[in-house]
């Protein structure tokens, strides 16, 4: 069990993460702090949450979707239009 | 029982090399190895199941995709004399002196030991590492490490190593002990009496139709993005714009995106677009009863047995098919997408607002697998498909003695004729190694 533990210590011997994959992961986090700071006091739907976090309304979907996917976030009902759902913060 | 026999005394001869796992390559597979031939099945990818794996429904019936498939893909996976390599490609095939195919193949690593993977997804959750998911048609991100899809088979983890930060911590959430960085490409050598090519088809790319604004407004989208956002592991909680989360309620689609086109080099019918968009149309109108959906085409080919029945039914249900050809989509500020068209009726020039575009892309041909024949060559068509040198008679039959092809890899088709091609191949196979025997 040990011994395969190391694995990863292995593969870093000659293998260097991609400054991409570190990029991807810093705007990741920096999206995912900005939308849970938005919902944390009411859930709200993704142009509410753009609104708030000016972030741009597409990526703000991407992330909203992802953190939904990842059980992050869960949904909360429709608008009175039916046309955007609302998002919480996932109760832990 | 010679077949037998011969498998006991070398186990790297295979009867049967079946090139591609979707539903063209596991039918001709399972034919096969129930008439007792040792098969083996190669996919590139992780998971076996092809493109229908990942669709909704099906034409004209409307049956689940995943309940038609996943039944006859368990049965793929565990039949006896079946052996299925994923993550593997063909790099060479020559013939030998003894009249077979010497096989040269490389697996790449899943960084997960597969046997040992019990799909609990602890690895997913422990990491940081985010990417686009492309078995969403990037719809949406995945992690790093990852299980392609709920239905996968093998539903077992692999690491995106171009991906992966190195951070360790799906080794350490592993409850089973499986990640292995030290896993390695491997080259394996194989023989085989007989090749069956069912690699299948490739999607049109609509960045190539600048005037349809793939790639630069989020709210035109492929139709196998749609294909995700119908299916139950769709990439959202329900059907959306990917501009904003809006449930679409004013949605257009339009034929023959890189079908019927010379200036983008495929001028032939892909078969199956007419009637999967009339199905997705169906399950929109059944998804979100509000939903206005419009049709835009040149043409309605609706030949097959029921499909006639299936297209006047969606009018019925409230599908406006209309006769356009579409000079141009722009969008507006709140993400609304403005198509120009001309009616072909009037030839008048309309404009008229939707909120989501679906382009019913084209299929094409997939031809790489050519380029791994050694001294003979797997002759293709004017449009690059497997060359069917007996089109009427005997249509799995290839420029290659003993190499025969399967489903859309010799053209485009929809899955009934796919798996009737399936079983061309089989039957064709299985009377060459009795003959050659
Ligand atoms: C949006 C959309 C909706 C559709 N809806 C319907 C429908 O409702 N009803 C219907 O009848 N048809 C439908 N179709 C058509 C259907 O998808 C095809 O008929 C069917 O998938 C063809 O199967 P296939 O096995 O020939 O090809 P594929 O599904 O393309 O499978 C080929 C397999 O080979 C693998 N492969 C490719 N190259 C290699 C290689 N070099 N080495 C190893 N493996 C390789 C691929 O990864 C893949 O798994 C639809 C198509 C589209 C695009
Ligand atoms: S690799 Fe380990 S943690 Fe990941 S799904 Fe498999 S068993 Fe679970
Ligand atoms: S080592 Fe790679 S795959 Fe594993 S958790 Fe870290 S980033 Fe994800």
């Amino acid at each position: 069990m040990e011994a395969k533990q190391k694995t990863i210590d292995i593969i870093k011997q000659t293998r260097k993460a991609a400054p991409e994959a570190f990029e991807a992961r810093k705007l990741y986090l920096k999206m995912r702090k900005a939308i849970a700071e938005a919902l944390k006091d009411e859930p709200k739907t993704i142009p509410q949450v753009a609104e708030a976090t000016n972030i741009p309304i597409g990526e703000a979907t991407y992330y909203m979707m992802a953190m939904l996917k990842f059980g992050e976030l869960s949904v909360n009902g429709i608008d009175d239009m039916d046309e955007y759902y609302f998002y919480e913060l996932k109760k832990a | 029982m010679e077949i037998q026999q011969e498998t006991c005394i070398n186990e790297s001869l295979y009867d049967v090399l079946v090139i591609g796992a979707g539903i063209a390559g596991e039918e001709s597979a399972l034919k096969l190895a129930d008439m007792g031939y040792r098969v083996l099945l190669v996919e590139k990818e992780p998971s076996i199941g092809g493109k229908m794996i990942l669709l909704s429904k099906v034409f004209p019936t409307l049956d689940c995709a995943a309940c038609i498939t996943t039944p006859k893909v368990s049965e793929t996976a565990r039949h006896p004399n079946i052996t299925i390599l994923t993550l593997t490609e063909v790099e060479e095939i020559v013939r030998d002196t003894k009249n077979r195919f010497s096989v040269t193949l490389k697996k790449k690593p899943r960084y997960v030991v597969e046997k040992d993977c019990t799909g609990c997804q602890e690895c997913e959750k422990a990491c940081p590492a985010i990417v686009n998911d492309q078995f969403q048609f990037n719809l949406t991100a995945r992690k790093a490490v990852y299980i392609p899809f709920t239905i996968a088979n093998p539903r077992v983890a692999l690491i995106d190593i171009d991906n992966c930060l190195l951070c360790g911590a799906c080794e350490k959430a592993c409850p089973s002990n499986c990640i292995d960085f030290t896993q390695k490409e491997e080259q394996l050598k194989i023989t085989a009496k007989s090749v069956i090519v069912s690699t299948g088809f490739k999607l049109f790319d609509p960045i190539q139709i600048e005037r349809y604004g793939f790639g630069r407004y989020k709210n035109v989208i492929t139709s196998m993005q749609m294909e995700r956002q119908l299916a139950p592991t769709r990439p959202f909680n329900n059907i959306l714009r990917p501009s904003d989360g809006k449930v679409p309620d004013k949605i257009a689609y339009v034929f023959c995106a890189g079908s019927r086109d010379h200036t983008v080099g495929n001028p032939i019918c892909s078969q199956v677009c007419c009637m999967y968009s009339t199905k997705q149309a169906q399950l929109l109108m059944g998804a979100l009863p509000m939903a206005d959906v419009s049709l835009y085409y040149i043409n309605i080919r609706a030949f097959g047995k029921g499909f006639d029945e299936f297209y006047e039914q969606a009018k019925d249900m409230g599908a406006k098919y209309v006769k356009g050809k579409i000079a141009s989509i722009t969008e507006k500020e709140n993400g609304n997408l403005i198509l120009r068209y001309e009616d072909i009726a009037t030839g008048k020039v309309t404009e008229k607002e939707h909120d989501l575009v679906v382009l019913s892309v084209g299929i094409l041909a997939n031809p790489g697998i050519t380029r791994v024949f050694k001294k003979e060559r797997l002759e293709t068509d004017a449009l690059n498909y497997i060359r069917q040198t007996d089109l009427l008679q005997s249509p799995a039959i290839t420029s290659i003695e003993g190499v025969f092809a399967a489903g859309t890899a010799t053209a485009p088709m929809d899955i009934p004729d796919t798996i009737m091609s399936a079983g061309a191949a089989a039957t064709e196979t299985s009377s060459y190694l009795a003959r050659l025997s």
